[in-house]
């Protein structure tokens, strides 16, 4: 054991020394592939390895990650543990040893480390997302990985730890692909476990119209199983005309822009409810805060989404006369919202577009969660060379990749004294001033001023060059915008402008023409932003891509539904709510990843 | 059973359906809470179109409540007590006296130009057979010759517990201050030219306030009986012909801000500094006002109970079922009640949701 210690732990690349030493211990059959009791009597060894080496990292006090580095070394050493590990990689990447194992000393390093040093530990995995990543090594490691950073969350304070959190997630969204179906609640299971309890009997003494209460919280029993609302339409008619009751009631008394403001400070300032509570002496402030309000018209939406939506069979669908109600119900459920302070309007648009994404997701799932990894067309040789093959122009076409190319092949283009140049516009009107001179007797048909790619020209110069002559396009058409210098003097009287009437307008043009050039410059910038935008638009768009899983999964799907507690998850930072799914993950063997991870992404999103 | 008349009888099905009809256009023309210390309310007492003042019990009509809202739902519900109060319709009831006193009395008054009193705990316990302690008789005008006007009708009444007084607002465009003990006339207030709508007693000053049918608010000196002061009187001339007379007024806690129902518009004033505040408008006329703390409850001529703010915002519009509404009352609890045409008394919560709909019974 000392020996192979002290073997697999030299110095230098592993790449020098790691199969070698692994031939040497183990004497395996086949030179470079371990076969399956040999992995196992490495892995056996390893493990013991990793063992010893926390132990007397922990003995010495040292942090295990650097546990072993010796001083003079410098800063590119490493420490043993981490060294253990990069030869493991190395002889998993190289298919030498069964892939597994790296992520079998991750798990166990993980497990026998403190949470600080987890932290170092996960820093490491971080480092080798990539090569952890491969195909090969992601296949056998997957489950495995998922574990332990499962683990490790479970480990962590939700509290303090938001951060490592924040990493594992992110490690986790990056580590597996979107289309990853683990944590996809494939059958839409609700979970009805998430009951709301409220009050069935009457408080004594105080008055409240404990019929409106019961009215109000029963709704949550449809929110959390909307399953049950399809199916029996007796339950149906009872959950509409409680809707009716509640929604005329809110329509009846609606927020002003004040009690949305005063409820949002408050909000900002107090920790953040999981669920709401539903004792009946509150009710009559919860109906004045506009974000209870919201949560309910929101589950509202969600579940008319969830019975608008195609059935799997469809002797179930809803049937006519429940879709007339869902949309009268939907209509004004929008209405309330859009009237809802603050911002109604922004809310609406925002929850509409996340539900938009929703059905995409449900649209995935019910196609059989087809991965979004598209594979790269295999070019199709054509057997025979008789179709030429195009050229591809970096840029399109060939023009554009001429132009494109023009200033790296011209590099003194501008400086080029032959080089065009907008012209004066003095000589610019020469053309159309000679046919205005009734002398040189030009015939209508043939006037300058009928063309039009010319007039518009000529005007665009102008409108750079002279402003005033720009301006007298106003009164005197295109001929008026000829320099006057240019005509003969009887045609010229013709289209001056009254003096006093020149300098007004002279003033105003300035004022134009200022604000002309503004708005050019204007146009000249955001042509670049936009790219920026466009490429991060897109980005965007995957990353939310796989967020509003998190609301089908979570919401719809597992996390049982809108009942206020899944709503909350589309307000900031839920701990409730990535618990919950969390628990969900475990019982589904395995997971929550994208759930989870999308969990937090949602969050920011939907606050917005 | 089919085509069987030998046991019509014609009587009984002409009966139904005047009854029928009469329940349809029958008018609750207020309502009023009783005096209670229970927190949640549990009857309120009608004064409706066909003379009667009844109470009803509100719990039991909660109980057989249908979950939610419709007015084609609202069961007719049977009264606890019906009393025949007036011949000709019966225009408003008040309670006279508070919680605690066993002597609270429930006044009514009517078209037949009296105001009666009845104990309310002796109104509760025998029922229908209850007889009032209290009759007051509006008097006749003397015409030359010894004619007599006919008795003008009383169309609101209020109270004045600490002086023991009853105001009434009567047809002869005179206000009436009644002494409860002696039954007699202790004043009265003459000025308005035309009938009096409704009339609030203004007790920290001991002052009355008056709105007419000429379209003007009167403030009386109790004392001596002058008119202090004419609320809107410019307005009312500007607006003659067209719907301008004061069909309801309010005083808040304070007894220091007015509303007062003109028309479709809704006026607040300041009494100390006797200023409009701000003035609202309705799509109907309004029928009656009432103060909660500071925000303004207003009813009228159509299926609506408006909230507004002092400043004439409207800040909820709650359907309610009469398509008509003459009488709004609030519960200490905050608990509305909306009484109006067909009968209907609609209770809305402090939530701003029904808390019950029902129809009175005729006589």
């Amino acid at each position: 054991m000392e020996m192979f210690k002290e073997a697999i732990l030299q110095p230098g690349p592993p790449e020098n020394f790691a199969l070698q030493t692994v031939q040497e211990f183990i004497k395996p059959q086949r030179q470079t592939k371990l076969a399956q009791d040999e992995n196992q009597l490495l892995e056996n060894m390893l493990r013991t390895l990793l063992q010893e080496l926390v132990a007397s990292a922990v003995q010495s006090g040292e942090e295990i990650m650097k546990y072993g580095q010796s001083i003079d070394d410098g800063e590119n050493s490493q420490g043993q543990i981490p060294r253990l590990l990069d030869v493991v990689l190395y002889l998993c990447e190289r298919e030498h040893v069964e892939g597994g194992m790296i992520f079998q000393l991750l798990e166990d390093l993980t497990e026998m480390s403190t949470m600080r040093n987890c932290k170092d530990v996960f820093g490491y995995i971080e480092s080798k997302q990539d090569i952890l990543g491969k195909q090969e090594l992601f296949a056998r490691g997957k489950l495995v990985m998922l574990r332990t950073c499962n683990q490790l969350l479970r480990r962590l304070s939700k509290a303090n730890d938001v951060v490592f959190c924040g990493r594992i997630l992110m490690f986790l969204a990056h580590f597996f692909p979107l289309s990853e179906r683990s944590a996809v609640n494939i059958k839409g299971v609700f979970n009805t476990s998430n009951e709301t309890k409220y009050e069935k009997d009457p408080p004594a003494g105080i008055a409240i119209d404990f019929n409106f209460y019961k009215t109000l919280w029963s709704l949550q029993e449809c929110f959390c199983n909307p399953a049950s609302l399809a199916i029996a339409p007796a339950k149906w008619q009872k959950f509409t005309s409680s809707l009716m009751v509640v929604l005329s009631t809110f329509e009846a008394q609606p927020l002003s822009e004040e009690e949305g403001d005063a409820n949002n400070l408050e909000d900002e300032a107090t920790a953040f409810n999981i669920k709401y509570l539903t004792s009946s002496k509150l009710m009559g402030l919860e109906l004045k805060d506009p974000s209870f309000r919201r949560h309910v018209l929101v589950q509202c939406l969600i579940l008319f989404d969830y019975l608008k939506a195609p059935g799997k069979n469809d002797k179930d669908g809803t049937s006519e006369s429940m879709k007339e109600d869902i949309k009268s119900s939907e209509e004004r459920v929008k209405n309330l919202l859009e009237i809802t302070p603050p911002k109604g309007k922004d809310f609406l648009h925002k929850i509409e577009h996340i539900l938009e994404r929703e059905k995409n997701w449900v649209w995935w799932k019910r196609d059989g969660c087809p991965p979004f990894e598209k594979q790269p067309t295999v070019n199709k040789m054509i057997p025979d060379g008789s179709k030429k093959r195009r050229p591809r122009w970096r840029l399109g076409n060939k023009e554009l990749s001429q132009l494109w190319k023009w200033a790296d092949q011209n590099p003194n283009a501008l400086t080029d004294p032959q080089r065009v140049r907008t012209p004066s516009i003095t000589e610019y009107w020469k053309p159309l001033a000679e046919d205005m001179d009734p002398s040189a007797g030009i015939e209508e048909e043939y006037h300058h001023k009928n063309n039009r790619v010319y007039c518009w020209k000529g005007l665009r110069f102008a409108a750079r060059q002279d402003l005033d002559l720009f301006s007298r396009f106003t009164d005197h058409g295109i001929e008026g915008v000829v320099p006057p210098e240019l005509l003969p003097l009887d045609v010229r009287s013709k289209y001056q402008a009254k003096p006093n009437d020149r300098s007004k307008r002279a003033k105003k043009d300035d004022v134009k023409g200022a604000s002309q050039q503004v708005e050019e410059n204007q146009i000249a910038t955001p042509a670049s932003e936009n790219d920026g935008e466009g490429g991060r638009a897109d980005l965007e768009a995957s990353v939310a891509a796989m967020d509003t899983d998190a609301t089908t999964t979570g919401n719809l799907s597992q996390g049982g539904t809108p009942t206020p507690e899944d709503n909350q998850k589309l307000s900031p930072d839920t701990d409730g709510g990535q618990e919950a799914e969390a628990e969900a993950g475990q019982l589904e063997a395995d997971t929550e990843v994208e759930a989870a991870v999308i969990d937090g992404e949602t969050d920011a999103e939907v606050d917005l | 059973m089919c085509g069987d008349a030998t046991s019509w009888d014609e009587n009984a099905y002409r009966e139904s359906i005047l009854k029928e009809r009469e329940l349809q256009t029958l008018t609750v023309f207020r309502t009023a809470w009783p005096p209670s210390s229970n927190p949640t309310p549990d009857s309120i007492v009608a004064a409706s179109s066909d003379g009667s003042v009844a109470s009803y019990s509100i719990s039991s009509c909660v109980a057989k409540l249908p979950l939610g809202f419709s007015s084609a739902r609202a069961q007719p519900l049977e009264p606890d007590v019906f009393v025949q109060g007036h011949d000709g319709p019966a225009y408003d009831v008040k309670f006279y006296g508070d919680v605690g006193d066993d002597n609270v009395l429930l006044l009514s008054c009517g078209d037949d130009g009296r105001i009666r009193g009845w104990k309310w705990k002796e109104f509760t316990q025998q029922g229908n057979d209850v007889k009032p302690v209290l009759d007051l008789m509006n008097p006749q005008h003397k015409g030359p010759w010894g004619a007599l006007s006919p008795i003008p009708e009383t169309n609101a009444i209020a109270v004045d517990k600490k002086e023991g007084s009853i105001f009434s607002a009567a047809g002869d465009s005179c206000a009436y201050c009644w002494d409860v003990e002696t039954c007699k006339i202790k004043m009265v207030f003459k000025g308005h030219s035309e009938y009096l709508h409704c009339i609030v007693a203004r007790n920290t000053t001991n002052q009355i306030i008056t709105g007419s049918e000429d379209g003007t608010a009167r403030l009386w000196d109790c004392r001596s009986g002058k008119c202090i002061q004419i609320i809107g009187s410019e307005k009312g001339k500007k607006m003659r012909g067209f719907s301008s007379c004061v069909s309801c007024i309010a005083l808040d806690a304070s007894e220091s801000w007015l509303a007062c129902g003109n028309g479709r518009s809704l006026s607040v004033w300041n009494l100390p500094a006797s200023e409009c505040v701000s003035r609202a408008q309705t799509p109907a006329p309004i029928q009656d006002v009432m103060f909660n703390d500071n925000q303004i409850l207003a009813v009228g001529a159509e299926p609506v109970l408006r909230r507004f703010d002092m400043n004439g915002a409207v800040l909820s519009q709650i359907p309610c079922a009469p398509q008509s509404s003459f009488s709004v009352c609030l519960h200490p609890s905050g608990v509305t009640a909306v009484g109006g045409y067909g009968g209907f008394v609609d209770i809305i919560s402090q939530f701003g949701s029904h808390y019950c709909t029902f129809r009175c019974r005729s006589a």
